[in-house]
């Protein structure tokens, strides 16, 4: 595909298959970046937007989570952690409505919001599982030195963590950045995103493949890039923070 | 004392109420509209009919049975594909784990899962063309086979559906199943040795016991993956040719947003969540087991 993504039509369908490409030939990117880049804007505007409000959301909590010793913690654990592995299709009726009636469908708002919801699950278990490897005894002290809680979030649990943020905020990214249900359901024409962009290239009556592959290629990059940086930390990430490295 | 309650309930009752409005009214939402016949086109004139729209899905017409048989056959040829090779996988990574070149070659590996799925399909379809995929080049010209649509055939279409999903989900499996052999105690091989076991034994006697909550764990994971799966669908054969490769999420969706039927969408939209929340049940409490396990060791 990425090889395709430099042909010309004649190429793409010549046999044997022509194997290495002219890699001067970026005509199949220009035409799709002037056809869409608002669609990628919209893909990257929702994608950063979410995984910011996921992190404001889930890192309070994932914190709470871990230091709060309360009645009923774990059990608001495992609620959290299930709303994770509803399937998005049952609520996407529902959502569809409730946008509808609040006027916001078809808006970046709304998908924003949409995937922050499917994403805060995922974000609280695994930034818990990094709050834990904090030494207990680092929170008391600051207590008892008269911290407050907000203060110990900020000063000491960000801070000592920041690499297992990254690796929520990395997941969170390229789960909103590879969404398409939620999206077909959601946008009509402004804020349609880039996955839905593609898609609506492949149900033409003929494909353009060259397009199609440059866009493919277009919407790889990022998980790509980002995998690399996930490095050890992704069997957490994958596993919801159970399997620790 | 007050205020510090104050405090710690601000870091944690705002999400969950973002979860309640945005995660479970929708679904209880679906339960609700699952009883009413409803147009999504018409919803002002909707009309309570009680349980006729899971009679209608699940005894009068068999697309949405066949669409469960489909989702479970996909998941179980899948997973049991992804846990066959990722095991391989994972032993042949344990064993250059101290090479310099397996971090490098673990990160190459491990890029499908976190491809779009929607670019893998789109992959898989350009492969699998008839006329310009390598897939029918190589058939033809090493096995003399004749090309034809590879997705336009029910069994083809299955096939092709199963080694897609596999070929994205074998690294995820691996790396789990790599991390499972991390835990075993060196002394364990070592004793083994001296035993003079052979490998078939190493496997059998040290290997899948201490990897088996690892492999449990994968295999709901997985699940759920399985049970929403859809993007793929989406893009290659949308569930055909027929229905046959209709899967659950791909029906709850044509019947809402295509067939614009709300009432009968919900119905199989609370049938899947059902089936969902049987599997989350294990999947969380296998997931508290490991983590507790892994804090031991």
């Amino acid at each position: 595909m990425f090889f395709g993504a430099f042909k010309n039509q004649n190429a793409m369908f010549a046999l044997p298959p022509v194997w290495i490409p002219d890699f001067t030939y970026i005509k199949n990117f220009t035409i799709m970046l002037s056809e869409s880049y608002r669609y990628l804007l919209n893909s990257i505007i929702v994608t950063i937007g979410s995984t910011i409000v996921s992190l404001v959301f889930s890192l309070p909590t994932a914190f709470g989570l871990t230091f709060f010793k309360f009645k009923g913690s774990n059990f608001l654990a495992d609620w959290i952690l299930s709303t994770r592995m509803l399937p998005p299709v049952a609520a996407a009726i529902p959502l569809f409505m409730l946008f509808k009636y609040l006027n916001l469908l078809d808006s970046l708002f709304a998908l924003i919001i949409v995937y922050t919801a499917f994403n805060i699950p995922f974000a609280v278990w695994v930034s818990a599982s990094f709050f834990k490897r904090i030494p207990y005894d680092l929170i008391e002290a600051s207590r008892i030195e008269g911290a407050s809680w907000f203060q110990i979030f900020i000063q000491i649990a960000i801070p000592l963590s920041k690499g297992g943020i990254a690796t929520v905020a990395i997941f969170v990214f390229i789960f909103s950045w590879n969404e398409l249900l939620i999206a077909l359901f959601f946008t009509v024409s402004e804020s349609r995103t880039f996955p839905i962009f593609i898609s609506a290239q492949v149900s033409q009556a003929q494909i353009i493949w060259g397009n199609v592959a440059a866009a493919t290629v277009i919407q790889s990059i990022p998980p790509i890039l980002l995998t690399i940086f996930l490095q050890k930390n992704i069997v957490s990430g994958l596993t919801l923070g159970a399997v620790k490295n | 004392m007050n205020k510090e309650k104050i405090e710690k309930l601000l870091f944690i009752v705002p999400t969950c109420l973002f979860l309640l409005t945005i995660s479970i009214f929708p679904f209880l939402y679906s339960v609700y509209l699952s009883l009413f016949q409803a147009k999504l086109t018409k919803m002002h004139k909707k009309f309570f009919i009680g349980w006729e729209n899971y009679q209608i899905i699940l005894f009068e017409d068999d697309i949405f049975p066949t669409a469960i048989k489909n989702t479970f056959m996909i998941a179980f040829s899948s997973i049991t594909i992804e846990i066959i090779l990722g095991f391989i996988m994972a032993k042949i990574f344990f064993e250059i784990r101290h090479l310099k070149i397996s971090n490098v070659l673990r990160t190459v590996t491990i890029m499908p899962i976190m491809l779009t799925p929607l670019c893998v399909g789109l992959v898989f379809l350009y492969i699998l063309n008839p006329t310009l995929g390598i897939f029918s080049y190589i058939l033809e010209t090493f096995f003399g086979i004749e090309p034809f649509a590879y997705l336009g055939q029910p069994i083809p279409a299955k096939i092709s559906i199963i080694a897609i999903n596999s070929w994205q989900w074998t690294p995820f499996m691996m790396i789990l199943l790599l991390a499972g052999l991390m835990t075993v105690p060196n002394e364990q091989y070592e004793a083994a040795k001296i035993d003079g076991a052979n490998w078939f034994h190493v496997m059998t006697k040290i290997e899948i016991p201490s990897i088996l909550s690892f492999v449990l764990l994968g295999i709901v994971l997985r699940l759920i993956e399985c049970i929403r799966l859809f993007d793929i669908i989406y893009v290659t054969t949308r569930g055909g040719p027929g229905i046959a490769t209709e899967v659950m999420a791909y029906f709850t969706y044509r019947t809402e947003f295509r067939s614009f039927q709300v009432g009968t969408g919900s119905a199989s939209a609370v049938i899947i969540l059902i089936i969902s929340l049987i599997v989350t049940t294990i999947a969380v409490m296998l997931l508290r087991r490991v983590e507790k396990n892994e804090d031991f060791s």
